[in-house]
Order: C-alpha cells, then structure tokens, then sequence
C-alpha cells in the first residue's frame, strides 16, 4: 500500500519537475554551436547606427584586429572621444531645441539612458563631462558572443592581413540592432573556407590558408 | 658486435651489459617500488569515475563576460606581448632578462640576447623565478610580533627602538647576501651613516669569500675577480661547479662555449679539466676529470702547480709535498697543457680554503692569468660575502651587544651551520627586522617582518661587473603592500622617498657621470638604460695591486679518522641555497645529475654503498660534528670518490609543507613531503663555521644504515630509450642512442663517431610529404650542451605543462616535454663519463605514434611537425606505447589548479591539457604561428630567427638551434650539412626532424671510442 504511495507521489513529482524544466530548455546553451546567439548586452549598443547608418569603420573600435589576436572591445575611452560631444539620439537633442525654442529657454542637456550608463562607468558628470567624485569607474560587462572553443587559437591578424572582411565570419553587423552570431564557427565552416579560398584567393589576392591542425589547436 | 663499441648505461642497474646499449627491459616495467591497485581500490575509482563523467557530462555552456578598459593603456593591446628588459633577481649573477607580459602580467622570463654578461641565457632558477611572484603564501603586507600591521605602526615602532639602539650605545648590524645593486648599497650606507658603529655585514651561502679573501691578500683588493672562460683554452676546474652553480653558471656558460666550438670557423676548442670529489655538472663536461677526496684538492694543485713552476724555471711554488694522489703523468700532461697554454689558461677554485686560493691565485700569476683570463681591472661583484664578517656578527649576536639587526636578503636561521643556536640568540637583540617575502626561519623570530618586493614589482639596478649597470623594471603592480627596502630604509632615515626617484637620483649622480658616450643627455642615458636593460660605463673600482706573492703554507696532511666519510655539502643546480625551496617546478626538475626530484639524499659511491651493503633509496644516518646528524635515503652515484658522502643543500625550507597536497589528490595519493613533513632536509647544520671559513667540505661524517627505506623518485630509468637486439641493423653492434669523439679524431675525419646509418635504401612509406612551405627541424649540438635543465624549466612554463608531486613522479608518471637523458660511459682510467641528451619528441616524418591512433589526434602537418590534437584525444595510450624515443606524456589526472593566483602565470597562448588526453612537445607552434601572423601582417618573409622555441630561446649554451630548413639560409640548414649531424635511431627509418652533433671531447684517441664505423663491417 505505501508502496503505491511512493511511487505515485515519485511519478507526479517526475512530471512537475519535467514540467517546470521545460519551460527553461530554451535558454539553455549546450557547449557547441552558438549560431543565433544574441545575447542582451548591458548597453543597447547598435551597431546598424554606429557601423551602418554613421559608417564608422570596424577598426577604428576594435583595432585589435589589425594587430592581434583579438579583435578587442573598445575601451570605454574610445566611446568617450565621440560621446563626450554627443550625449543622446540626433532626433530627442533636435526635440529639445525646438521645445526649447518655443518656450524662450535654453536647451537643456539630453542625456540617454543607454549612454547615462557609460557614463556612469566612466564615473562622469555628463553635465560637465568631469569626473564625478562620488562615483567609482566600473568596467562594462559584455556579454561574449563570438566564441571559439578553448582549445582552439584563432588569430584575427592575419585574417585582416589576408584581405578576409569581417561580415564575412560576423556577417552583416552593420545591419544589426543587437549583435548576432550568424556563422556556426564550427571547424568544418572555417575549414570550407580555407580549402575553399586556396582555390578562389581573398579579395583577388591568392592566399594560402593552411589546414593543418596546428594552424588553430596547440 | 664489435668490442670498440662504447657502452651507455643509465643507471647502476643496466651497467652490466655487454656491448652497445645495456639490455634494460624492453618495455617499462614498474619496480617493486612502485604501487600496485587492489581491487576495492580498483573498484572504488570505477564506480567514482562513472558518477563523475555522468555529472560532468550534464553541463552547459558558461555565459562569459568581456570587460575592456576603461581608458584604453598605450602599451597594451589584449593579446599580444609585451617585452620589458629587466634584470633577473633570482641569483646575484644578474643575468639580463626580457620579461614577456600579457595583459599586464608577466608570464615569461626569457634571456636578454644583447646582455653582455648572461648573452641571451637564462638558468632555470632564473626561468622558474616568475612563480614566486604569484606565490599566494607570500606576505601580503608587514607583520609586528608576528601579528599583521599596517606600515605606519610598524615604521613608528622601528625608528623608535632604533633611536633607543643608538641612545643606548649598541649598534646597529644589517645583515645582507651580497648586494650588486649601487642603488641598494648607497641606500645602505645612507641608513647606516645615521647609527654610530653600525656595519654592514654581507655574506653569501655559497661563499666564495675565500677567493675574495686571497685577492686581497695577492692583490690588495677584497674583489672577485671576473673569470672570462671565453679566453681560456685551458681551464682547470677545482671543486668550482661554474657551468651548473658557482657564482654565475649563465654567464660561464656562455664564455664556455665560445671555447668548445669545434665546428666553427675559427674552430676553437679548449681543454677543461675538473678536479672535484663529487660528480658535478662541469666535471660531467670535463675533458680530464679527476676524482680527489676534498682534503686532497690542495695537494693535487700543489703538485701542478711546481710541475708548471719547473717547467717556467722558477723555484717550486710549495714544499715540500707529500706523493700526488693522482698519476703522476696526469699531473705532467696538465701542466705541460698549462704551461703551453700561459696567457690562455685559467684556474678556478671553488674551495672555501683561503690557503688553496692563494696557491690558486699564484699559479694564475705564473701562467699569465692576470689581465688575460682574469679581469681584475673590470671585477665581478657577483660575491661580496666575509665568512669572518659573519663569524664575527654571530659571535656579536650571542654576546648580546647588538643593538639592533636588520636582516635582507638572508635567512641565516636556516642557512647557518649553527641556525637553531642562531635563533636562540636572537632573543638578546633588542630589534630584529627581516625583509623576507615569507615567514621563513629567520622572520618567524624577527620581531617586524617588512616584506621586500619581488623584483619583478621594483626598480632597481645591478653591477654585476664592474662597468655593467642593469636596470630591473617592475612589470606588474605590487601584488601586496610590500615595500621595495631603500623605500623602507629611507623612511627609517627620516626622509622617505620613492624607489624610483632614489634609483633616478643615483643614476643622476653617480652612474650617468662614468658615461662612454660624453654627448648624451641624462634623459637619453636613462631612457636607453631602461629600453636596453643594461648600459656599460666606465668601471669604478679601486686600483688593483700589481700581484704580490704571498708564502704559501704546505698542504695539509690528509688526516682521516677510520671508517669516517668525508662530507661533502653542495648546491644543486635547482635548489642552490635554499632559495628554490619553496618552488614546485625547481623540486620537479630532476637533477641533471641523479635524475632525482623532491628530495635530497646522502651520494655515495656504489663501492661505498656495496662496501656498507647499501642500496638507492636505503636510509642512513649521517652524523657530522658534535651530535648533528641527519637520516637521508642513498643514492648511489657513479663518479664519485670512495671516501665521500656528498648531501645537497637547500632542502627542508619551512614552507615546503605546502607541497604535502602537491599534485593530483586521488585516494591512493602519497604525500611528496617527508616524514619531518617538509621536502628533504637541511643539512647545513652539518657544515662549520670556524676561523674565519664555512666549511662545506671536508668534515669528517659517521654513516650508518637505519634500518629504513625511503625510495627515491628518481627519473633516469623513466622513458629510457633501448635499442632492442632483433631491431639492431643486420652485422652491425647495437647502435648507443648518443654519439661522441674525440678532438683527434674529430680533426682527422669531421664525421668521426658516426654510427653510419644514413638514410634507409628502402623506404615503406611513400614520399607524400612535400614541404613547400616551411621545414621546421631543430639540431641540438651535443658538445655544447651542460645539461644544465634551463631548457626543461622553460618549457615548463612555456607549454603549461603541470606539476605531479613526488608520488606520480614514482610512478613514471612526470609531464616534463623535454628531458634530458644522462648517459654513463666508463671512461679511461676507471673514471665516468658523462653525455647529457636533451630528448624531446623527435617529430618523424614516418611517425610511428601516428599510424596506431584511431582517432587520428596525431598527425603530420605540411611544415614538418608531429601534431597532437587535444581535442581529438581519446586517450589510448597506443601512441606512447609505440613512440620510439618515450616522449609523450599522458595526463592520468585533471591536475590541480585551483591556486588562482598561480594561475596567472599560465601561458594563455597553451591550452591547459585536461584528464585523459597525450601531450608532447609541440616545437613551441604557438611561437612559430605567432612570428608567421606577425611576418605576413607586416608583408614580408619569416626571418631566420624569428620563431624561436622556449628551450632555445633561453639555453645559456647555445646548444639549440631551430629553424626552417627550406630555407638555404637559416642556421638550422647549415648544421644539418654539418658531418657530426646524426639522427637518433635512425635505422628505424622514422626520420626524426630533431638532430643532434657528435659530442666531441678533447682527447688525445683515434675516434675508436665513440662505437666507430668498422662496427659494421
């Protein structure tokens, strides 16, 4: 008799739990391919207006491309040679200035949120761009997307050297609101494409992309 | 099999072969030593293992967070080196570093090439000397009664007991290892000049003031001499180990191997022979090496030294003189070769015998030493250190009337024949400060403790030589509130100043003013110091005295008590005098020597230990002076005199507890440490420090068995390689694994010593490997290696490659990439020769480990290299089994990690292996794909020289070179033409990529004795 009792009540808690938990197996990534992974990041940073709409070139950010391993995020200072000037959206500053002007007032500061948390960051007053004492600098916390895994060395230098543009592993970034992993990053995706360009050559340029292991696991 | 083919044994064991290589068992087979699993254990790690990979398998992919800079550094861009010039603080040598950092970290030492002193080379203290920066049992901050303070309290507290010292009357003594900094030592007497009757007493553990003593005897001033071994074409080595551990090996090393070139043009090739008691690196290089008991060194000088006083027709220098203990037409030979050699010739003595030195020093003078050999224009001052300074401060210190002490630099509690006594009367010193960066002896009884910096977190500077002004960098932020010592020193004096500035300032004054080049601004002269690490100036040194002969006692009568041993205490080329105790990748290093790890022991020589019915491993009791006496396993060790018990210092440090947990922890896991529950023992209470001298030789010593064993982890029969009889080519003898010749036969036929297995007529494989890109191969040029072992610490902390601890090292299971293999030989006249072969994997064209893996993680790649690929791993083992040379490793265990500061100095260009997967050398291709990146984002060729292997970089010899053999140009190219080039078990027809040269030695001998070609006919 307690014997039925046990196992009814392990069935129905076998069930809730497979219940509760399937809910969440959506948001879990399994060690592998990534592709489609668009991550929140902690400042809703467009690229589709940086890189697309400003033409701001890739590697005036991440310069570490050209001369690195890693492509690199930019240091907040770098943020900081543009947005010291421009504190908020072209369209809400252009609002205040014509609300301003209606009123008889002087157009106040337009700070937007997402840029208010760079400089918090920075621990500035964007009122006065100065330091503000009260606060301490915080590095931003990004969250990674494009990632190969750890035993596998990929090297942006000589990729960039090579004449290889970035929308062709990052794909077209410069259309994205929210950064997006397009490509799987899977061996056999870089691997089709070394074979694939020692025919074809990068740019018009020959190349020689090895395929030895080395070239990526040691 | 023919008679003149030489026998190599390894080890005691395999000695009794016949000809060629000593028939060892074929295959690996654990000793009684070994452990043996017992089915419930068995059963127990199944049943975990299982578990374990079931949980271990249930993971998801961790959300990883990219933080950038705030404000962006200029000289940082994540991912890519930087390189500081530095000087390296491990030893007081001051080799010139370049210190590679990553993120603003350093994770490398590597040699600076353009140092005029260290010329590129790096010793493997120096290389492991990064490790103790990340060391998380380093003070973090100053301690007052043992209790942690702040620097305020503890400064107020000491400038007020030091005003009470000088109030009072007692002076003050400030006890330091020999300080090579200017800065340091003008700081010093800054400090001092504010204490009536203060002085400074420096002293070094492996003293050499007897040579400064006799120097200043014979030359007016107390200096050490700077010994250019690259002028000597004759060198005569007494009980001085200069290529291993004897005041700067780097720097000897590189001055050495100028002479021992007999490939180059000019061809050089000089004559070296050693006198010594114990098997030491450089009597393991020696041409002629002569085994003397301690008490007779003085005796076999003397007899030479009259040879070469009759033969410069001048008076014997001593007598009269008792029958030489070596051959009389030895002692003839070598000072005819001295004699012919006068003005090229150079006598280096290692004894602490003021006595033995002076005669050393007037045979130099008869020989022309002076000025040629020997600069003493331009000193060294690698060594400062009075033994009397010392006795007298110890003397001082038990009277009660110091004052003060303050102690850098040192740790006599643990260094001093008489430290427990030492401790004791510490107690009597009102104010005892230590600068110890850990609470080692001598701070644990200091009454403050204010943690110096490591030398990769200051400024300062190094003369090691006269003119030779370093500059050391710091390369990180503090990691701790540590404090450099001038700072502290400077606070103490009332007027604190940064060390920056005090460096600058003295820079200023006293360093730019002996500038070579009159036209340069300060700023200039500094800048360039700082980017180059070193500048040379003008030498600043008190006249030197022409040489005045001194009367020369007799040598003394060999007195031996029966049944007694002579003690012979050393320094081992990890552990020097201690201060390598505290670092697991020096315990690990096997001795290039013993081939043992993590422990020291008692040497005897086998018919010694026969005689005492001992065997390795054997413990024994050995009692030296008045009641000291030490329990320590045996070691039997070939090459050493009969009437000797040699010991190595620098074990049993307060600390190397820690290592109690070293390695991986598993249920059948044995401590590394000892019974004392530290790593080995001290045996400097065995020594003496009498009349002026620390005796580390000499002493008479009682040994006798305890009853016990304690078997060694030894590595010298791990991964030997044999040639098994039915794989020896067909009418020829067993072909040994090394190959050497003597200068004759060198002279008269460059390819003598050659075993003639060229290339195999017939070939199993097709030649599918094109190379139409880059060939790398690498040769290792065997007369120039000292087996010195810088190259395994540097590929240690190149590659990642973990720490086992004790137990696995016992277990055959030791991760090192690169070993060397220690080669016996029976030499002429009964002694021991010795080859050392750095082994690494070999990179076969016909790989065999590649062919037996299922999964295909080992596998050629179109430059030449032998890729193992982690990832693909599913450890079989089937590769190692099948590797000819032994040089894959497996990972039996996910090793410990969990220290996260010692983690930074993880190299982030390696991955870090995990459990179950093979790992081996890799020719350091994250190098050699670094300068290929680098070279095409510039747009030009790969240079010769540019990817250079860890162990190449750094090897003080210069005995690796590696490069691209397509290219015409490259070094590399050039020695594979070279006729001493062979191929280790080339008749396997695997092709090797790595190459070794014929070990030639210089040897009167027609060549017969390096196996020969007529073997095969």
């Amino acid at each position: 008799m307690s014997g039925r009792i046990v196992t009814i009540v392990l069935l129905v808690a076998t069930v809730l739990a497979s219940v509760l938990l399937a809910t969440r197996l959506g948001a879990v990534r399994i060690p592998g391919n990534h592709q489609g992974y668009e991550p929140a990041q902690p400042i809703a940073f467009s690229h589709r207006l940086h890189a697309g709409e400003l033409g701001v070139q890739c590697l005036y950010c991440h310069s570490g491309a050209e001369r690195s391993r890693h492509a690199g995020i930019p240091a907040a200072s770098t943020c900081m040679n543009c947005h010291k000037t421009v504190t908020a959206p072209f369209g809400a500053v252009r609002a205040e200035d014509d609300l301003a002007t209606k009123e008889g007032r002087k157009p106040a500061l337009i700070v937007s949120s997402e840029l208010q948390k760079l400089y918090d960051a920075m621990a500035i007053d964007p009122q006065t761009m100065l330091a503000a004492p009260d606060r301490q600098p915080r590095s931003i916390a990004w969250t990674r997307i494009h990632q190969v895994p750890d035993f596998v060395y990929f090297d942006h230098r000589g990729h960039v050297a090579a004449g290889v543009t970035c929308q062709q592993c990052h794909g077209p970034i410069e259309t994205m609101e929210r950064v997006r992993q397009m490509e799987t990053l899977e061996m056999g995706w870089c691997v089709n494409c070394h074979r694939q360009v020692n025919q074809t050559g990068v740019a018009g340029r020959q190349v020689y992309a090895s395929i030895d292991c080395v070239t990526c696991h040691y | 099999m023919s008679k003149d083919v030489k026998h190599y044994w390894t080890s005691l064991d395999r000695r009794e072969g016949a000809t060629g290589m000593a028939p060892g068992p074929e295959f690996e087979v654990p000793t009684a030593d070994d452990f043996r699993t017992s089915r419930r254990g068995f059963l127990a790690a199944a049943g975990f293992g299982l578990a374990g990979s079931a949980i271990a398998g249930c993971s998801r992919a961790p959300v990883e967070q990219a933080l950038p800079f705030l404000i962006q550094p200029e000289a940082i861009v994540p991912g890519r080196a930087t390189y500081y010039a530095s000087t390296c603080g491990a030893c007081t040598a001051g080799c010139g570093l370049l210190v590679k950092t990553r993120d603003g970290r350093p994770i490398k030492l590597e040699g600076n090439p353009d140092h005029p002193l260290s010329r590129g080379g790096l010793c493997a203290v120096g290389q492991a000397s990064i490790l103790p920066l990340y060391d998380s049992q380093r003070l973090t901050g100053p301690l007052q009664q043992g209790q942690a303070a702040s620097w305020a309290q503890v400064d107020g507290a000491i400038a007020a007991a030091l005003t009470a010292a000088r109030d009072a009357g007692r002076p003050v003594r400030l006890l330091t290892g020999t300080i090579t900094s200017p800065t340091t030592r003008a700081a010093i007497d800054r400090f001092l000049s504010g204490f009536p009757g203060s002085e400074h007493v420096v002293y070094d553990t492996l003293s050499t003031s007897a040579v400064l003593d006799a120097h200043e005897r014979t030359h007016g001033v107390r200096v050490l001499p700077r010994y250019r071994f690259d002028r000597a074409d004759v060198i005569l080595g007494i009980d001085a180990d200069f290529l291993g551990t004897w005041i700067a090996p780097v720097e000897y090393t590189a001055g050495y191997r100028a002479g021992r070139a007999p490939g180059d043009q000019p061809a050089r090739m000089s004559f070296h022979a050693q006198v010594e008691a114990r098997l030491s690196l450089t009597g393991a290089r020696a041409d002629r090496r002569l085994v003397v008991a301690p008490g007779e060194y003085h005796l076999v000088l003397a007899h030479v030294a009259n040879r070469v006083a009759r033969l410069a027709g001048v008076a014997p220098l001593v007598e009269p003189l008792a029958p030489a203990p070596v051959a009389e037409a030895v002692i003839e030979d070598l000072g005819e070769r001295l004699w012919q050699a006068r003005g090229h010739a150079l006598i280096v003595c290692g004894s602490h015998d003021v006595a033995l030195q002076l005669l050393a020093n007037s045979l130099n003078h008869l020989l022309g030493a002076y000025g040629a050999t020997i600069d003493l224009e331009r000193p060294s001052f690698q060594r400062q250190g009075s033994d009397r300074a010392l006795e007298r401060l110890v003397a001082e210190v038990a009277g009660g009337s110091v004052g003060a002490l303050i102690i850098a630099g040192v740790n006599p509690v643990y260094e001093l024949p008489g430290g427990a006594t030492f401790a004791e009367q510490l107690r009597k010193v009102p104010l005892v400060v230590s600068f110890s960066s850990h609470l080692d002896e001598t701070a644990s009884v200091a009454g403050f403790v204010c943690p110096d910096r490591h030398s990769l977190e200051s400024w300062s500077d190094t003369e090691s030589a006269a003119g030779v002004v370093s500059v050391t960098q710091p390369t990180v932020s503090a990691l701790g509130d540590t404090r450099p010592m001038i700072e502290s020193l400077a606070i103490w004096s009332g007027v604190p100043r940064p060390a920056y500035e005090l460096l600058r300032e003295h820079w200023q004054a006293q360093v730019y003013p002996r500038r070579l080049a009159a036209d340069t601004s300060f700023e200039a002269f500094w800048e360039k110091a700082v980017h180059d690490g070193f500048v040379e100036v003008a030498p600043s040194v008190p006249a030197v005295r022409a040489f005045t002969a001194v009367p020369l006692a007799p040598p003394p009568a060999a007195a031996r008590e029966a049944d007694a041993l002579a003690l012979v205490l050393y320094p081992k080329v990890a552990m020097l005098d201690g201060r390598g105790g505290l670092n697991p990748w020096l315990h690990e290093l096997p001795d290039p020597i013993t081939k043992v790890t993590w422990d020291n022991y008692a040497c005897l020589s086998p018919s010694t230990a026969a005689r005492l019915n001992l065997d390795d491993g054997d413990v024994v009791r050995v009692q030296a002076g008045e009641g000291v006496s030490l329990e320590l396993p045996v070691c039997r060790q070939p090459g050493q005199h009969d009437d000797v018990v040699a010991i190595a210092l620098g074990y049993g440090r307060l600390g190397s507890e820690r290592f109690a947990q070293v390695g991986p922890r598993w249920f059948e896991a044995r401590p590394t440490v000892g019974d004392n529950g530290r790593v080995g023992q001290n045996a400097a209470p065995l020594a003496a420090l009498a009349d002026g001298m620390w005796r580390y030789s000499g002493v008479p010593a009682r040994v006798t068995p305890a009853g016990r064993r304690r078997p060694l982890a030894q590595t010298q029969s791990h991964h030997e390689i044999s040639v098994p009889a039915h794989l020896a080519p067909p009418g020829g003898g067993r072909r040994p694994i090394v190959q050497e010749t003597t200068l004759a036969a060198y002279v008269k036929d460059p390819s003598a010593g050659s075993h003639g297995h060229g290339e195999a007529a017939e070939d199993l494989w097709p030649p599918d490997h094109q190379y139409t890109g880059h060939r790398w191969r690498m040769v290792i040029d065997l007369t120039k290696c000292t087996g010195c072992s810088a190259c395994v610490v540097a590929c240690q902390v190149e590659n990642n490659v973990p720490v086992v601890g004790r137990d696995e090292v016992m277990r055959r299971r030791e991760m090192h990439w690169m070993r060397i293999d220690r080669y016996y030989a029976d030499g002429p006249d009964g002694s021991v020769d010795v080859i050392q072969q750095p082994m690494l994997c070999q990179h076969c064209e016909n790989a065999s480990c590649e062919t037996v893996c299922p999964v295909l993680a080992t596998v050629h790649s179109e430059e030449g290299l032998n890729q193992q690929v982690y990832n693909r791993c599913v450890g079989t083992r089937y590769c190692a089994n099948n590797c000819a040379y032994k040089v894959r490793r497996f990972n039996w265990f996910e090793y410990p990690r969990e220290d996260r500061l010692q983690n930074l100095v993880l190299n982030p260009d390696v991955v870090v292996r995990s459990r179950g997967v093979m790992e081996k050398c890799s020719l350091c291709v994250q190098r050699i794909q670094d300068a290929k990146v680098e070279a095409r984002r510039q747009g030009r060729p790969l240079e010769d020289g540019e990817a250079r292997t860890a162990c190449q970089q750094s090897c003080p010899a210069q005995a690796i070179t590696f490069g691209d053999a397509n290219d015409p140009g490259s070094r590399v190219a050039h020695l594979l033409h070279d006729p001493r080039h062979f191929r280790v078990l080339e008749e396997l027809n695997v092709k090797p990529s790595v190459g070794y040269l014929t070990l030639v030695r210089n040897r009167p001998g027609d060549g017969g004795e390096g196996g020969g070609n007529a073997s095969h006919e």
